[in-house]
Formats: structure tokens, sequence, C-alpha cells
């Protein structure tokens, strides 16, 4: 793998034009807060955490462009000009004809599955995240995940360790023809660790996919991500801009479904777009009743601005080398001071393998909810769980995932950051498990309350 | 008017900060737009239209003090400030318990009805509303309508017009048994009933029937602080009370709310569920992770939750709530003298023009309000939308038409965005066109889609 990075230091590609004051709290004030929150760093003020690595969504910064598209959006209800320009922007990128704006991303997972998921079915994907793998079960259908073995094995570096396997999706498809509404592929692969799916890789699921005449969609919230990783790594693809390696990728796909707040670098908001009409009429009567008008979808016509805006910011190349920098930095920076990450990192996060790091604490002692708690007492950084907790049994690594913010902490906060883990790799070896004492029926992570075991 | 210098008092109270230019078009490139629109005022383009007064949903102007708490949203994806303080305002001012925040009005009622309505059940309400009907059909329930007869009459001037039939709801509730009921859906104002509101007496009585049989209340709030304004200003006892005081009442009757911030808080996006009872909150918090968001975001930005909760103070003062009404009154009493027939008394968010006298030469299937919207639209690019045959959809049983009793347009005013000025042009324009009204034709649809026609339905001129 060719390193993208000639300098150490990571030069952001904008300067700063608002700021919001960093909480800063003492350690005792933490760790009352810990425990009155169960132990679940969902359920904790952020008004309490100094750095919020919990997600990359939606927490964006927006550029000054966005916020003065979003001063001219036009709220009416009904045929407003802001929608005319979302959707010329993302017909433009996605080379698909049809757009249907949703408050987030999960409302249009709930709207594809919704019209074409029924009890008994299987959905393929490299891996599906958790909202999708809910939207899935609560259909009554099964979710399965066929990434490649490598994207399974946290210490190998593929560089497409988000690829799926192909000769498994072959007999999968096979195997359960006629039982398949839709096959996916998620690029990047987030529960993989935010790991690249190759256009390669993309082609052979598309062909196969074709081939058994299922649709394919493409859940596509970290599309920029995955192009500039094509760009980097893929055999041919140096001489392309990202655009066009991200037109191909949808070009080769029936549709997509899309969480804006990631690659859209906005707060809110998502769509899906789809290549034929047949969904067409299904979709927008679902969206009425549950998001909103087809023109505005459940958003604020700011939103649709923001988001028009976002889609070509992201493609900037400084901005993806930048974005790429970050995570490439905190995964030597935590390898370096012996805390073992998912290799290679990822496009918007970096995955500590809990697991290896503590040993001592058995997997149903949750090791990724330990390590996640002592990030918060001891530093006031939230992460997030991406084991055991998230996934219960169908967990094949305990993870736990620090996801950047886009353009919002600078390097000096992230050296700061790795300071602060030099002590946590130190008192490695004194952290206790924890058992969860609330479990709630589905998505258990976001509300369960947990109990450390002594 | 200028003798009736007492009318003006309601002048806003507030100044104008930021402008948005709105265009002015011929009558031919209006032609234009409506056929393209298949006649249908919901697929016009807004640049095409000269006054928006499709709806009042989403389309306000928010304040200085808004736009600030814009800027202080605190876009962390769990916990965020705005959140905390949203629940505050829901609580201090509404009174319930604890708040789910949901991406707007119709997120709150999937929720509401997907945790409480089973296969078979029946949910009394004081008059459909769209949305809501759907989602309790989409639920297996059977919506029955239990609001006052004279909800129908559209000349019949009562103060409460919204309220809820007591003997309807009792004859119910005997007929099919409180346990197929799982709660009554009150509607405070009745958007489709002319925005009439319910008095405090007749919410008090719905909540003394239905605790004896152990049934829920549950609120659409969405205009309620509109509904307190009516209750000062016409229910005994009320007089002195404030509007904060009236909403905080009112809500205390209930066990919760389904809310659409995108009517009296003036937002342009947003809603909510707020609850008291903590297992359903619990349900309901399951949920909302799966359809909106995490509860303390669902499917918000912070920025749109800061947005709502600085709303609730503003919405509840009587200047405001006054000016807002104000203005609609100012409206439907000029077209009252013009002889122009439309729902008595003036509702609280509308003037609802009474089709059926507007176009007495027109069937109801031959969609006297949709024609009217789109001649409306036509005489001076002012959109409406039409609350009438075509909105009221099909029978899920026997396929035919609803016939509703009221074929109507909606003049719906957005809050704090059009001055007097324009309000006088829209008279103008319903004048012009009350005087030409014979020779206006009427509509068939083209194209019907299986759920909400009225949003996207496309019609032709009949000959």
């Amino acid at each position: 793998m060719n390193n993208p990075q000639p300098h150490r230091t990571i030069i952001e590609p904008f300067k700063i034009k608002m700021v919001e004051p960093l909480p800063m709290l003492s350690q005792s004030e933490r760790e009352r807060i810990l425990k009155e929150a169960g132990h679940n760093l969902f359920l904790v003020a952020a008004k309490h955490v100094t750095f919020d690595f919990l997600t990359d969504s939606g927490t964006s910064a927006m550029s000054a462009a966005q916020w003065g598209a979003m001063m001219i959006a036009d709220e009416s209800y009904a045929g407003s000009q802001s929608f005319e320009r979302f959707e010329k922007v993302v017909k433009g990128l996605t080379g698909y004809p049809h757009v249907i704006p949703t408050h987030q991303g999960r409302a249009a997972e709930r709207l594809l599955f919704g019209a074409l998921v029924k009890p008994g079915m299987k959905v393929p994907s490299n891996n599906h995240f958790d909202t999708t793998r809910a939207n899935i079960e609560q259909l009554g259908a099964e979710a399965v995940d066929l990434v490649i073995a490598e994207g399974r094995d946290p210490a190998n570096r593929h560089p497409f360790k988000g690829n799926i396997d192909l000769k498994r999706l072959e007999e999968f498809c096979s195997g359960f023809r006629g039982r398949i509404p839709l096959g996916m592929l998620t690029i990047t692969n987030n529960t993989g660790g935010g790991q690249p799916v190759s256009l390669e890789n993309l082609r052979g699921a598309a062909a196969i996919y074709r081939k058994y005449g299922i649709p394919f969609i493409l859940d596509v919230c970290r599309f920029a991500e995955n192009s500039y990783f094509i760009k980097l790594r893929e055999t041919g693809q140096n001489q392309r801009n990202v655009r066009e390696i991200a037109q191909e990728t949808f070009s080769l796909a029936d549709g997509c479904m899309m969480s804006a707040k990631k690659d859209g670098l906005s707060n809110i908001g998502g769509f899906i777009a789809l290549k034929a009409d047949s969904w067409l009429h299904t979709l927008r009567s679902a969206l009425i009743l549950t998001e909103g008008f087809p023109t505005y979808g459940g958003l604020a016509a700011r939103d649709l601005e923001a988001i028009a805006v976002g889609l070509e910011e992201v493609l900037d190349e400084r901005y993806l080398s930048y974005r790429i920098a970050v995570s490439q930095y905190m995964g030597q920076g935590l390898n370096k001071i012996g805390i073992p990450t998912v290799q290679p990192p990822g496009g918007h996060a970096v995955y500590i393998d809990a697991k290896a790091l503590l040993p001592q604490i058995p997997t149903e002692r949750f090791p990724g909810q330990a390590l996640v708690c002592e990030m918060y007492r001891s530093e006031g950084i939230r992460a997030c769980e991406v084991g055991s907790v998230m996934f219960g049994k169908n967990s094949a690594m305990e993870l736990v995932r620090l996801a950047f913010p886009r353009r919002v902490y600078t390097q000096s906060h992230f050296d700061y950051v790795l300071e602060g883990f030099e002590g946590i790799a130190r008192r490695k070896n004194e952290l206790k498990g924890f058992k969860m004492v609330f479990e709630p029926p589905f998505l258990r992570h976001f509300t369960a309350r947990f109990e450390q075991v002594l | 008017m200028t003798s009736k210098r007492e009318k003006r008092s309601w002048a806003e109270p507030f100044k104008i900060k930021m402008v948005e230019l709105i265009k002015t078009t011929t009558r031919e490139e209006r032609e234009r737009a409506l056929s393209e629109a298949g006649y249908n005022t919901f697929l016009l383009k807004s640049e095409d239209v000269y006054i928006d007064l499709l709806t009042d949903s989403g389309t306000n102007a928010m304040s200085d003090n808004q736009w600030a708490g814009m800027m202080l949203g605190d876009e962390a994806y769990a916990g965020s400030v705005n959140f905390y303080n949203l629940e505050r305002g829901v609580q201090k001012y509404y009174g319930y318990k604890y708040l789910i925040p949901t991406h707007q009005g119709r997120g709150a009622e999937h929720i509401l009805s997907r945790i409480l309505i089973k296969p078979g059940d029946f949910i009394p309400g004081n008059m459909y509303f769209t949305t809501t009907r759907a989602h309790q059909e989409l639920a297996g329930g059977t919506f029955v309508d239990v609001i006052i007869d004279e909800a129908h009459d559209s000349e019949k001037v009562l103060p409460f017009k919204g309220n809820i039939d007591i003997g309807k709801l009792e004859t119910l509730i005997a007929k099919v048994g409180a346990k197929k009921i799982p709660y009554v859906c009150v509607a405070a104002t009745v958007n489709m009933a002319g925005g009439q509101p319910i008095s405090m007496e007749n919410i008090r009585e719905v909540r003394r029937i239905c605790s004896k049989h152990g049934i829920k209340v549950m609120l659409d709030a969405t205009r309620a602080i509109e509904n307190a304004y009516f209750i000062k200003t016409r229910e005994k006892g009320y007089e002195d009370k404030t509007i904060a005081e009236i909403l905080h009442e009112l809500c205390s009757y209930t066990d919760g709310c389904t809310m659409s911030g995108k009517k009296d808080l003036m937002v342009n996006i947003g809603g909510f569920l707020a609850l008291n009872d903590w297992d359903l909150f619990e349900e309901a918090r399951n949920m909302v992770v799966l359809y909106e968001g995490l509860h303390t975001y669902g499917g918000l930005a912070g920025r749109d939750m800061e947005a709502m909760a600085r709303g609730i103070p503003e919405a509840v003062q009587f200047d405001h709530i006054r000016a807002r009404i104000g203005q609609v009154e100012y409206v439907g009493e000029h077209l009252s003298m013009l002889g122009v027939p439309f729902v008595k008394p003036i509702g609280g968010h509308a003037i609802f023009l009474d089709a059926k006298r507007f176009l007495p030469h027109l069937r109801q299937t031959q969609l006297p309000a949709q024609s009217l919207a789109a001649w409306l639209y036509l005489e001076a690019g002012i959109r409406s939308m039409e609350r009438g045959i075509v909105s009221a959809g099909r029978d899920k049983e026997t396929g035919d038409h609803h016939y509703p009793k009221l074929e109507l347009v909606r003049l719906t005013f957005p809050r704090r965005v059009y001055t007097q000025a324009h309000c006088d042009v829209t008279i103008e324009a319903v004048e012009s066109l009350f005087n030409d009204r014979n020779n206006l034709r009427g509509l068939e649809m083209t194209y019907e889609p299986k759920y909400l026609r009225f949003f996207q339905a496309r019609f032709k001129p009949l000959e």
C-alpha cells in the first residue's frame, strides 16, 4: 500500500470560522456522571464530554458555504426550490434519475426494506450496520454478512478489507434463489472497521447480483472516503479523480441509500436514489405517511441545501487527503504506545481491538465496554463499543470505535488524546469487566445499563 | 376599514429582521405552471407561487432568538444540550413528564399508533386528520368520528365547534367495549373542522368518561396554543388566566400528546411525543431509535431542537397569539362583508372557504374544492389547499370515496410571514373569483395514488 501522507502534520484545508466551547470536567465529576448513566456512554450528556468520538454521523462542522446556503433555503411545504437544487446535485453525482429525501439514513433503510423485504427473506451484504440489521430483522428477514475472511481478522492489512466474498456470495445467491429481495454493499464497511471496498469487488458483486436478477443497492454514506481509498490503493485508479471513481461506483448498482450525516457533511438528512422507477410509487406513498412530502422528506429545506453543498465539498481531494490522514495518524499513534487497532485504519475511524488489549476480560464481560468507560472516566473521551454489546452473539470482534467528526478537532486535540491513551495503556491490567443490568428488546446498546464486575 | 380602529390593535408584536423575495407571475405563466402541476396545488413549484397559503406547517418565520439558538446547536449524537432544553420547555409549558423528539409530527403519530393500537381497535377522535387516520389504519385500527354534529355545518356559529360529542363517545364505548379503545385522540384545535377549538369543559368531561373506563386520552397538541387563546377569549372563568396557564391545564387532562412543532412552535422542522407513563415511554423510546433516531435527538439536528425549545415561550405570549389569530380574523371579516361563504366562526390558523356554496353548480364528484384551489392560483398566484373529497380518500372496506360533508379550500396563514398588504391582495383575489364564480369549471382526477392521494393526484378541467 502506498503511503499517501508524506508529512506527519495533518494540514486542514480550511481555517476556522466558528468555534464551540470544549467542556472540561474533573475526573471525579466524570466518575459520578458515568455511574448515573449506567456506564452507557450513549446516556451521557454531550456537555459532559470533552472529546466526542462516539460517531462521525451528523457531527461534522459545516462550511461557510453550507451555512450560507441554509440561509437562502425555501421552506415551502411543496415544490421548494431547495429540493430542486438538492435533486440536481444528487442526480449529477449518482446518475440515478429518481431521488427521495428522508430525514436520515435509517428512514431510507426502513422505507426501502419496508417496500421489498418480506418475512423469511435474506439480505446479503459485506457487513450490515446496527440500524440496517435491526430494520431487516424487524421485518422478519435475515441480514447476512459475507465479508471476506481477511475482513474479520483485525491484524490483516489487506487494502480492501470491506470486500464481499464473491465466492460465498455466488453460492448464497444460487442457494437462496427467489428469497433475496435485494443485495447490498456498504461503502466503506463501517462494522468491519471503516474498510473500503474495491472497484473490482464492486464490479464482481454487481455481476453476481445481475446474474441472479437481484436488485443491487449500495449503502453509500461514506462513498467519498471509499472512492478516495480506491484512488490510493487500487491498481490503475491513481490518475482518475475521485468524482469519476464515485460515479463509476454508483453506475454499478441499481440504487443507493445514503445517510447524508456522514459524507454529506451535514448534521441531518439522507436519501434514496434509484435507477428505475418501479418502486417509486410505493416508496413515495410510505414516505408521505411517515417522513414527509416527496420534496422535503421530513427535512427542513435548509438541510437539503446544506447536503447539496456538502456532497460537492466532500469530493475535494485536499479534504479527503486530510480526512484519511486523521485516522492514519491516530492509528499509528495508538499502535506506537502498544494499543492494538484494526489494520489498516479505516476512513472515518480507528477501531481498537479491546479483546487483544484486555485479555483478562472475557467476551461475556464486555471488554469493549470496559475500555469505553475507562476512556471517559480518565480522559473525558467518548467512544462507541462495536462488539458484543452492539451485536450480541453475532459479534466476531470486540472493538472500540473512535469515530472522528469531520473538520471538528485539530491535530493538537489528537495529540492530547494520544497522551491520555498512554496512561490508559499503562493501567490496562487493572481494568474490570461489566454486566448488563437492563436490556431493551432491540438496538440494546443505545439504552442498556451496566454495572462493573469487581 | 379605517373606521374600525380597534380591529387594528393586533399590529404585529415584532419588526422584520430578514426578508425573502417573492416573484410575481403573469396569468399565462400561471396557466402553464398549473397545467404542469396537474391542477394540484401541492405539485406547484414554490417559485411560481406569489402568496403561499398552502399550509402553516413549517413555513413560519423564526425569531432572531430562535436563529441564535440554531447557532447553538449541539450536534452530539447522544445527550445533546438542546434535547435537555427542549425537555425542560415541554415539561414546564405542556406539563408532561417524558419527552421523545421526532423529526416531525407524523413521526410521533407513527410511534404512538404502533405502541398503542392493536388490530381491531377503535380510536375515537374529534374529526379525522389525514396522516393521523392513516397511521391508525396502518396499525390495524379504525378511526371513529365523535365530534359534535354542528362541526360538519359550515354556517353554524358556536364558540367551541371542535368539541367531542360526549354522547357519541359513550355510545361507542358501550358498543365496542372499553378494551377495544386504546385511547381517545383529541385534537385542539380541529384542523379539518376549520381550525375550531375545544372547550376546557369538554376535555375535562372526556377525561372523566375515559378515566371511568380506563381509556387513555391523547392530545394532538399541534395547535393547542391557538386553542388556549380561544378558551381565554370565549370560555367563562378563563378571561384572566394566561395562555401558558390554560395550555398547562388543557394538557393536564390528557395522558400524553403528539406534537408537530412546525405549527404553534414556529419552527421549520421538528415534533415530539410526550407521555406521562414510564412504561409507555420506554416502549416509545425503543421504537424511536429504530425509526427516527436516538431518543435524545429523534431524527432532528440539535439546532432544530433548540429552535423548537425557544419557540415555546414565544408562542404562549398573549400579544403573539392575538396577532396571529387576529390576522386570520382580519381576512375572515373582510370576506364575510363580501358575502363569500366560509366556515364560521373563523378558525385559528386558516380561513376555510366553503366550496360547496361557493360553486353550487358543481357536484361533489366534480371536486368543487380542488377546482376552487386551482382557479385561485390561476387568478392571483395564491396557493391554497383542498380539504374535501380528494383529501378524504377512499373507504378501506368498500373502496368508494369518503364523501365528507364539508368541501373546503383552506387559506392557511404561516406565522409571522405575510403582512396586512398580502392579506389585502388575498381578499381582493377571492372577491374577484367570487364575482366570476358561475364561470368556474370543475375538475376530474386523472391519476390517483393509493395512500394520501391528495398530495400527488393529478387532475384536468371538465369540459
